[in-house]
Parts: C-alpha cells; sequence; structure tokens
C-alpha cells in the first residue's frame, strides 16, 4: 500500500486542532465555566485588620449567596474563595500564586489591603489577572493601567478633601501627618503634603508609626511639640482610638481628622470618649441610612449573616461584589478578562439604590465612585458633617 | 521640653513594667526548669481574655475580675506544664521548646475560634486622665502600672526570700538534685513555678489589655519581654525586671528623638550591643555549664 504522504498527515492535523478550538466555548478562560464563576480574594481573616478582612467577606459572602440562589448571573453561580494573608505582604504574594495557579481563578476581587496588594501587582499583571475592585482606596490603582480597576474615591483625592476643609473652611495654620509607613499612609501623606504646596503652607510635623504597633506615646509627644491645630490621620482603626487617648493624657487636644480607613464603628468601640469630636471622611453611606439598596443589604446580612452586626466593613464588601455582580450582568455570557474589563469601562452613572453614582472610562479607567462627605463622630456615633459631593481628582503622585 | 521628656520616660517605664513582669515569668521558669517557655506571651493574651469573659459575659466588678484572673492563670500554668511539659521533661531542650511553641500556636488559635481575631476593648481600673505634677506628666493609668508591677515584685521578694516554698524554690534552681535530697519534691515545685509564672503575666494581662486593646495576637508582646529578660541576663531576677523596664524606656525616647522604623528596631540593636560587650547579659554572671 502506498503511504499518505506527510503533508496530507499535518494538514489533517492542523484541520483537526482548529476544529477542535471553534468548538470550545468563547469562555475558556480560567475559573470560568458553563455554571459557574470563580473569583479570589486574600484578606487579613486573623491579623492586625482581621476586623475588615471577615467583614468584607462576609459582606460579598452575602451578595453572592442571593445571586446563586436566584439562579446566578447568566446562569453562573459566583464562588468566592478567598485566603488569609493576614495583612503580611509575603503571605499576600504565596496566597496570589496559590489562587491563581491551583485555585484557577478568573480575577482577584476584593484584595484587602494596599502593602498586600500591591506586593501581588506585578504577579497579577504577569498573568494578566484583573485585579478588581481592591479593598484599598489608595490612587495606585487608578494609574496602574489595564489589570486594576478601584472603586471609590482614593485615599489622595480624600486627603486633598480634608486639607481644603481645615485650610479654606477652619482656617487652621498648622496641620500635622500621622501616617502608617507603608503604601496605604504615604498614599494620602503625600497627596497632603502637595495640596498644603499648593495653598502655600507645609506640615508642621511628619509622624510616622509601623503596621501593627500600639504604642503611640512619641509620635503623641512629637505632635504636641509641634504645636498642630489639626493632625491627618492616614490609619486603621485602632491607631486613631490609642493615639487620641495618648495626645488628651498628656494635655494635647488637637482635630483629628482622617480618610475613610478610620470611618468605622470599631473606632468609636474602641477610643470611646477620646474620639468624640473626630472628623472622616465617608465615600459610602452609613449601614443604617434609608434606601433600597441598603435594606436589601441589611436584608441579607439578617439572612446570612444573623450573628455578625452591621456594619461599614461589611457594607464595604457588599457594595463591592454589587458592583460586580453589575458588571457581570452587563458582559453577558461572553465572559472574559477583556469582556469584563470592557464592560466596567461602560458604566456611566450607575447607582447600585443608595444615590451614590459609579462612573468608569478614559484611558486611565479613572472615574468610579467620586462621592464623599465629611462626618463626624457625635455621641458615639458618626455624624453627617457634610452633603454628599463629587471629589476633586488629585494629581497623582 | 524637659515635661515632654519626662512623660516619654514615665510612659515607657510603664510599658518597661508588663515587659518586666512578663520577662520576670520567662526566667522563673528557665531558673527552676531550665524550660525556656515560648508560650509566655500567650499567657498574657489568654489571661486578657479571662478577664475580658469575667466582666463582659458575666458582668462581675472589675476588682473580683482581677482577682479571680490571677488564680485562674495560675491553673492555667500549671494545666500547661502537667499536659505539654512534664510528659517530655526528659526529652533534649530543643523539643521542650518546641512543644511551648506549639502550645502558644494552639493557645492563640483557640483564642481566635472562640472570641474572633477582632480587636476588642476592655474597661480599665485606672483613669487614662493626665496629671500634671511640677516637671512630671503623666496618668493615673501609669501610676497604676508601674505601682502594681513594684508591688507584685515586692510581694515575689518577700516569697522568694522568707517562705519555705520559696526557699525550695530557690533551693531547686540551684540544684534539683540536692534539693530533692532535702526532702523537696521539685515535681511540685515545677507546679508552683508555672503557677506563679502564669499568674504574673495574668496580672500583666490585665493591666495592659486595656492598654493596647485585646485581641489573640497580643502574646507578640512575649518577643519583647524575652528581649528585656536577655538583656539584664537570662536567669537573673533583678536582671529581667531592669531589662524590661530599660527596653519600654528606650523604644519610647527612640521613638521620640528619632521615628517609628528606629524604635522598632532599637530594642534589638541595644540588646546586639549589651550582648557584644557582655555576653551574659548586664546582670548576667558568666555563663558556668552543668556537666
Amino acid at each position: 500500500m502506498r503511504r499518505k504522504p506527510i503533508w496530507t498527515t499535518m494538514f489533517t492535523v492542523v484541520l483537526a486542532v482548529c476544529l477542535c478550538s471553534l468548538a470550545l466555548p468563547l469562555w475558556a478562560e480560567d475559573g470560568v465555566t458553563d455554571t459557574e464563576v470563580v473569583i479570589g480574594a486574600g484578606l487579613d481573616l486573623t491579623g492586625a485588620v482581621a476586623n475588615w478582612g471577615v467583614n468584607i467577606k462576609a459582606g460579598m459572602e452575602a451578595m453572592f449567596n442571593r445571586v446563586n440562589e436566584a439562579g446566578g448571573v447568566h446562569g453562573r453561580k459566583i464562588k468566592l474563595v478567598a485566603y488569609d494573608h493576614v495583612y503580611q505582604p509575603p503571605k499576600a504574594v504565596a496566597n496570589a500564586k496559590r489562587l491563581v495557579e491551583r485555585d484557577k481563578v478568573f480575577i482577584m476581587m476584593g484584595h484587602l489591603g494596599t502593602p498586600t496588594t500591591k506586593a501581588i501587582k506585578d504577579y497579577l499583571e504577569e498573568k494578566q489577572i484583573p485585579n478588581v475592585f481592591p479593598a484599598t482606596n489608595a490612587s495606585l490603582w487608578t494609574i496602574s493601567g489595564k489589570w486594576h480597576i478601584g472603586d471609590l474615591a482614593t485615599f489622595a483625592d480624600q486627603t486633598r478633601l480634608i486639607v481644603d476643609y481645615l485650610v479654606n473652611e477652619r482656617k487652621f495654620t498648622k496641620i500635622a501627618s500621622f501616617y502608617q509607613d507603608d503604601e496605604y499612609g504615604l498614599d494620602g501623606h503625600v497627596a497632603g503634603r502637595v495640596r498644603l504646596k499648593e495653598l502655600g503652607k507645609e506640615y508642621v510635623a511628619e509622624v510616622d508609626y509601623k503596621r501593627a504597633d500600639i504604642d503611640f506615646s512619641s509620635q503623641a509627644a512629637k505632635l504636641k511639640e509641634s504645636g498642630a491645630e489639626a493632625v491627618i490621620l492616614q490609619a486603621v482603626y485602632r491607631e486613631p482610638a490609642r493615639l487620641a487617648e495618648q495626645c488628651h493624657a498628656i494635655g494635647y487636644n488637637p482635630l483629628f481628622i482622617g480618610v475613610s480607613a478610620i470611618v468605622l464603628d470599631k473606632t468609636i468601640e474602641l477610643g470611646g470618649k477620646h474620639v468624640e469630636g473626630v472628623v472622616g471622611v465617608q465615600v459610602y453611606p452609613n449601614p443604617d441610612e434609608p434606601g433600597p439598596f441598603l435594606d436589601q443589604y441589611r436584608a441579607d446580612m439578617k439572612k446570612y449573616f444573623p450573628n455578625l452586626a452591621l456594619d461599614t466593613t461589611n457594607l464595604y464588601g457588599y457594595q463591592k461584589a454589587a458592583l460586580f455582580v453589575e458588571v457581570l450582568q452587563r458582559t453577558g455570557r461572553n465572559l472574559t478578562h477583556d469582556s469584563l474589563l470592557q464592560t466596567i469601562t461602560t458604566i456611566r452613572d450607575w447607582d447600585p439604590g443608595w444615590g451614590l453614582k459609579y462612573t468608569y472610562g478614559g484611558d486611565d479607567r479613572r472615574g468610579m465612585c467620586r462621592s464623599a462627605r465629611l462626618v463626624t463622630v457625635k455621641d458615639g456615633k458618626w455624624t453627617k458633617l457634610s452633603d454628599w459631593f463629587e471629589l476633586a481628582e488629585m494629581r497623582r503622585q | 521640653m524637659l515635661e515632654t521628656l519626662t512623660s516619654q520616660v514615665v510612659s515607657g517605664l510603664a510599658t518597661g513594667c508588663i515587659y518586666a513582669m512578663v520577662a520576670l515569668g520567662f526566667v522563673l521558669i528557665f531558673k527552676a526548669t531550665d524550660v525556656v517557655n515560648f508560650a509566655q506571651g500567650e499567657f498574657i493574651m489568654a489571661s486578657g481574655f479571662m478577664s475580658y469573659t469575667l466582666l463582659i459575659w458575666y458582668g462581675l466588678p472589675y476588682w473580683l475580675v482581677l482577682v479571680l484572673t490571677i488564680p485562674l492563670s495560675g491553673i492555667m500554668g500549671v494545666v500547661l506544664e502537667r499536659i505539654v511539659v512534664r510528659p517530655i521533661l526528659d526529652a533534649p531542650i530543643f523539643s521542650i521548646v518546641i512543644a511551648t511553641i506549639g502550645a502558644s500556636t494552639v493557645m492563640r488559635s483557640s483564642t481566635g475560634i472562640v472570641y474572633g481575631y477582632d480587636v476588642l476593648p476592655l474597661p480599665t481600673f485606672f483613669s487614662k486622665d493626665p496629671i500634671h505634677l511640677g516637671i512630671l506628666s503623666f496618668t493615673r493609668m501609669d501610676v497604676g502600672v508601674i505601682g502594681s508591677s513594684l508591688l507584685i515584685m515586692a510581694v515575689l521578694y518577700v516569697f522568694f526570700q522568707y517562705t519555705k516554698t520559696g526557699t525550695a524554690m530557690r533551693a531547686t534552681a540551684q540544684s534539683q538534685i540536692a534539693a530533692r535530697l532535702m526532702g523537696v519534691s521539685v515535681h511540685r515545685i515545677f507546679s508552683v513555678t508555672w503557677a506563679i509564672s502564669a499568674g504574673i503575666s495574668g496580672i500583666a494581662g490585665v493591666l495592659i489589655a486595656p492598654i493596647i486593646y485585646l485581641d489573640p495576637n497580643l502574646g507578640i508582646i512575649g518577643v519583647k519581654a524575652f528581649a528585656g529578660a536577655v538583656l539584664g541576663g537570662f536567669g537573673n531576677i533583678p536582671g529581667a525586671i531592669v531589662g524590661g523596664m530599660l527596653l519600654g524606656v528606650l523604644e519610647n525616647l527612640s521613638g521620640y528623638f528619632f521615628n517609628a522604623g528606629i524604635k522598632q528596631i532599637s530594642t534589638y540593636i541595644l540588646l546586639i550591643l549589651v550582648l557584644i560587650v557582655k555576653p551574659s547579659g548586664l546582670f548576667g554572671a558568666a555563663a558556668i555549664r552543668k556537666v
């Protein structure tokens, strides 16, 4: 028998491969099947900011559970795989590799912490995994290109608001900064310095602390000596309480004012009377405010996490999940990294039902929800100090 | 300036007293049993949670909580010694050290499972309002912590010098064989030592938890206290106290004169410097190995 020429065999193989690839579904990305979309998150569940991690996870799951029970989005149920990074960058990297390479997640979603998310930034870019709505409002995510997309007003923009409020409305001339010495704290700290310079001023003191520090007596002493009338806090929830207490202990009572990361019920629970009068920037409403979106949030939290108190932290996770569900809905069945990222840029003035709007678009994927207002601790509760307004954009650092 | 400095020293002393008490816990166990207990920091954490439970869950008055937490912590120490250390007392020292590290992880994780990893506030016996006395500026809290620590140290001194059990403990620390020959029940002494050591940590826990808030990772303070104990000369009781206090003051002053980064490493820089000049620590005697 005469043997077939080699080129005929090769042609057959190539044709077979082409036909097979045509038969594959279009959403042949890791983490996406006909019935499921798997997303990953690195959170702090047992470390210094575990209050955030535990609540963000619960908030996201409350939304996903309800959506899944109703059949998912376009027939796909959402599965969240979350690991504990203890707010430590090296562990965050290990978790990210585990999520991407073993669990084959479609995207990283709601990854907690600025230093921890920055640690996995290059890895996600290398693997081309979108970093969607990380739980950090650092301005880093607005300048890092295609793979990173934030959701709320950045710490830099919030600090600009704080500086303008202190200088223009309160007429303060001596302003100090108390910041966490890492990517998180430096974001707002540097933005504040730039804004002050634009207004012809500078910080009278720049005092740092390390993550998980527990004693701030030396910082309090330095702030007191600077004579600052206001101290801008680029901190989380443990520090404002402890710093205020230690400042009061040495007879120093400045105005403490901080970015959204301090506007937590935990800050008040820990600080008690020492945090009365503390001012913060809020970038989404309180959990007990009216509105259909917040009604739904309260109902979902009560149903799926009845033992967890309604809190700004779980609402933070819940709004991320709501935004993600909206994006999935708009993207349709053809779910790929490109289609997902493309859909996000088309979001204009989307209001989940609480009066604030999300807008994306533009080459740098700037936009998101830029609403903010000032709140203050009054009688042990975060109370409105101003109405909502749109934040001006701070020049990126 | 002078007032700020003195207030830094006083609040550093208050933190240092806590380090000193934990360091004392390390040294007591080491002297009597040759074991370095790396779960010492977790004793503080567990005692903090005990007081939280009694105070918040059961609503007991603060003074009663303080009175109850000390013996409860002592019992915890005895239980740990019986379950974890005594069965492997003849094993190499490394095995015992690893066992205590394992115990610390178990304690931390089980506390997290029961109470969650959230940071919890704990009310305090002492007010945090400021007091000014000439150039001195401090809080009642500082005075309370320093006073309580000094009182405990005085009580311990009397106990070791003038009671039968205290004398037996000193004898055991010097020579277990000789103590046994003199009719001392060495095993009982071990239990008493662990109880006292955990009891002191219990007091430290009740004092410090309201200051730095309560969470399952509170035991990390044990690392600083260990450094304090080594600084003073590991195995030396006055050394542990002075070492702990020195660290508290040094941390505050370095944070004040430099920044948070220097504050964080100042403890270990001093430790290394002291060990280079005097390897046995500030108060330690030259090491003589038992053969």
